[in-house]
């Protein structure tokens, strides 16, 4: 079947095995992963063992390696955690939001002659159970937790899966090429792969 | 972030009230033996306005949690829980007033007021010495007592969120803080004194009215989280456009403790040997000079804590004073404007 009838994931596993299915074809349809991502109702019990949160800044759990196709990490955001404003390195990247709220601001690419401040494209605040998607012809986001009070949980897929992207000072457009790493993977703590945050903001 | 996983194993240890749109307490359900064993309390999502005194039954009590209620007041039958480690308040309708006298009685570790209508830090709270984690985001806080000193366990301070213009340099007496969020507040400047804040990791400062930090800041060698967007901090080079000539007075004090003559109050006027006492020494390390009143703000530009560029403060004595040479490994970028303007032009600064 070239395409596949939206069947409502139950589960996140049902979720997990649709996604593989999916990405075993080279192209993506950015609006099926969407609607498929959307159609999951976050269910806490299912995702709690890899929503691990650090105290200082947002932690990236990763769930699934989707057969090298794709990554899908939950990210954990304590109140007032962001993100810097960062590229995805050419991969598709779609977030849904399995708890609390997330602010997520697109910026336009610098261009190489304005000095000065990066340019705000829009800003909104994301639902609960609503899945946002970018890559890098669309632009480049920052993602905050604004929430004085709450926490967020967010579930990711990049593809294909990258190790390393792009970060830009707000200020000036200045750019600086950081390692991500993972907090934790299939829901076990990975300390000694965190080093010191390059990403800042 | 506190979840309930970190939980005692034993389920009888855990009494769980949450979302049962609850306007009063009724224990009757309750048995003696449960009202001794249970040592977390899960109240949160109802609907008290007051946290009623059949809460003292649970003597035994560590961790309450009665967020998400409509609490105008805590019943002062709470000092009665003499075991009780965490108390999570967010989102209710509390301020200064609603807490009881002897609060500070408590042996609190984590208290979140997070979500409340606080103007001010009462001062019951200042006297929590087992304190680790204090949080009162998104209240309505004017400005932080300098009793904050007196949270010696503190080690975790969330500010943000408030009406904050300033910060007391009483902040960096609390030895074991390593996560100070300051964020969406209305500070305008950090005092130099954060400096001594050793064990400081992590530091949140975005969306606030800060043009510059101080230049004490590259010694948090432990910083490893920084926020600043949202401030409009300086992008080029500024000279200070008001510079005003120092009096005759500060001429003269400069030259007496430059030169290191000898003064005391048997000789001087005590108003002028306060004076004295009081004089600055210019931190270049090559400059013997002093200030007292007159002096420029000196910025340079630092790459400091995965920051480009970040414009740091110093006062010099003089404009003609160079600023000192920075020892610190992280900083390595310098403004390359500064050499080609000559001294004596002012130009206007430029918010970033």
């Amino acid at each position: 079947m070239e395409q596949t009838e939206l069947v409502k994931p139950e589960t996140l596993d049902e979720l997990i095995k649709t996604l593989h299915q999916i990405f075993q074809s080279d192209r993506i349809n950015v609006e099926e992963v969407q609607n498929l991502m959307e159609s999951y109702e976050s269910k806490p019990h299912e995702w709690r063992k890899y929503a691990k949160f650090d105290q200082y800044r947002y932690t990236r759990n990763l769930v699934d390696e989707g057969n090298d196709k794709f990554n899908l990490m939950i990210l954990c955001w304590g109140e007032g955690h962001g993100s810097s404003i960062h590229d995805h390195t050419n991969s598709h990247c779609f977030m849904k939001l399995l708890q609390g709220h997330l602010k997520e601001t697109l910026f336009q690419w610098p261009d190489g002659k304005s000095q000065g401040d990066m340019v705000t494209k829009s800003q909104r605040v994301l639902q609960e159970n609503k899945v946002a998607y970018i890559n890098d012809s669309i632009g480049l986001h920052r993602v905050e937790n604004v929430s004085h009070t709450e926490c967020a949980v967010s579930l990711h897929l990049y593809s294909p899966p990258f190790e390393t992207c792009q970060t830009f000072d707000q200020r000036t457009g200045h750019k600086n090429t950081v390692k991500m790493t993972f907090w934790s993977k299939h829901g076990e703590r990975t300390p000694f792969e965190t080093t010191v945050s390059q990403e800042n903001n | 972030m506190e979840s309930r996983e970190g939980a005692a194993a034993a389920r009888d240890c855990v009494l769980d009230f949450s979302r049962l749109s609850l306007n009063t307490l009724s224990l009757d359900g309750v048995s003696e033996d449960r009202r001794r064993d249970t040592k977390q309390f899960y109240l949160n999502y109802n609907r008290l306005s007051t946290l009623p005194a059949s809460i003292s039954l649970f003597y035994n009590l560590e961790f309450l949690d009665i967020s998400n209620n409509g609490l105008t007041a805590i019943c002062d039958d709470i000092t009665r829980l003499t075991k009780l480690k965490t108390l999570l308040a967010k989102n209710n309708r509390l301020d200064e007033f609603s807490l009881p006298k002897d609060f500070g009685s408590l042996p609190l570790e984590v208290l979140n007021f997070s979500g409340n209508r606080f103007e001010e830090i009462p001062l019951q709270c200042t006297k929590l010495r087992r304190l680790q984690s204090l949080s009162i985001g998104g209240n309505r806080l004017k400005s932080i007592p300098t009793e904050i000193e007196d949270l010696t366990s503190l080690e975790m301070l969330y500010l943000g969120g408030n009406l904050i213009s300033a910060i007391p340099p009483e902040v960096a007496n609390l030895p074991y803080l390593s996560y100070l969020v300051l964020c969406d507040n209305r500070i305008q400047s950090v005092p130099p004194q954060l400096t001594r804040l050793h064990l400081l990791r992590s530091l949140s400062l975005h969306n606030n009215l800060l043009t510059y930090l101080p230049r004490e800041i590259l010694s948090l060698v432990h910083l490893q989280e920084l926020s600043l967007r949202g401030n409009p901090l300086v992008v080029r080079f500024v000279k200070e456009m008001t510079y005003n000539p120092p009096s005759l007075l500060e001429l003269a004090g400069r030259t007496v403790k430059s030169r290191n003559i000898p003064y005391s109050p048997c000789e001087l006027p005590s108003n002028l040997v306060l004076y004295l006492d009081l004089a600055s020494k210019c931190p270049n390390p090559k400059c013997a000079g002093v200030y007292f009143d007159s002096c420029v703000r000196h910025i340079k530009f630092v790459d400091f804590c995965g920051k480009y560029r970040l414009p740091l403060m110093h006062y010099l004595c003089s404009p003609e004073c160079r600023s000192p040479c920075s020892s610190n490994p992280q900083s390595d970028a310098e403004s390359e404007d500064e050499n080609s303007v000559p001294a004596d032009r002012l130009q206007r600064v430029l918010l970033g």
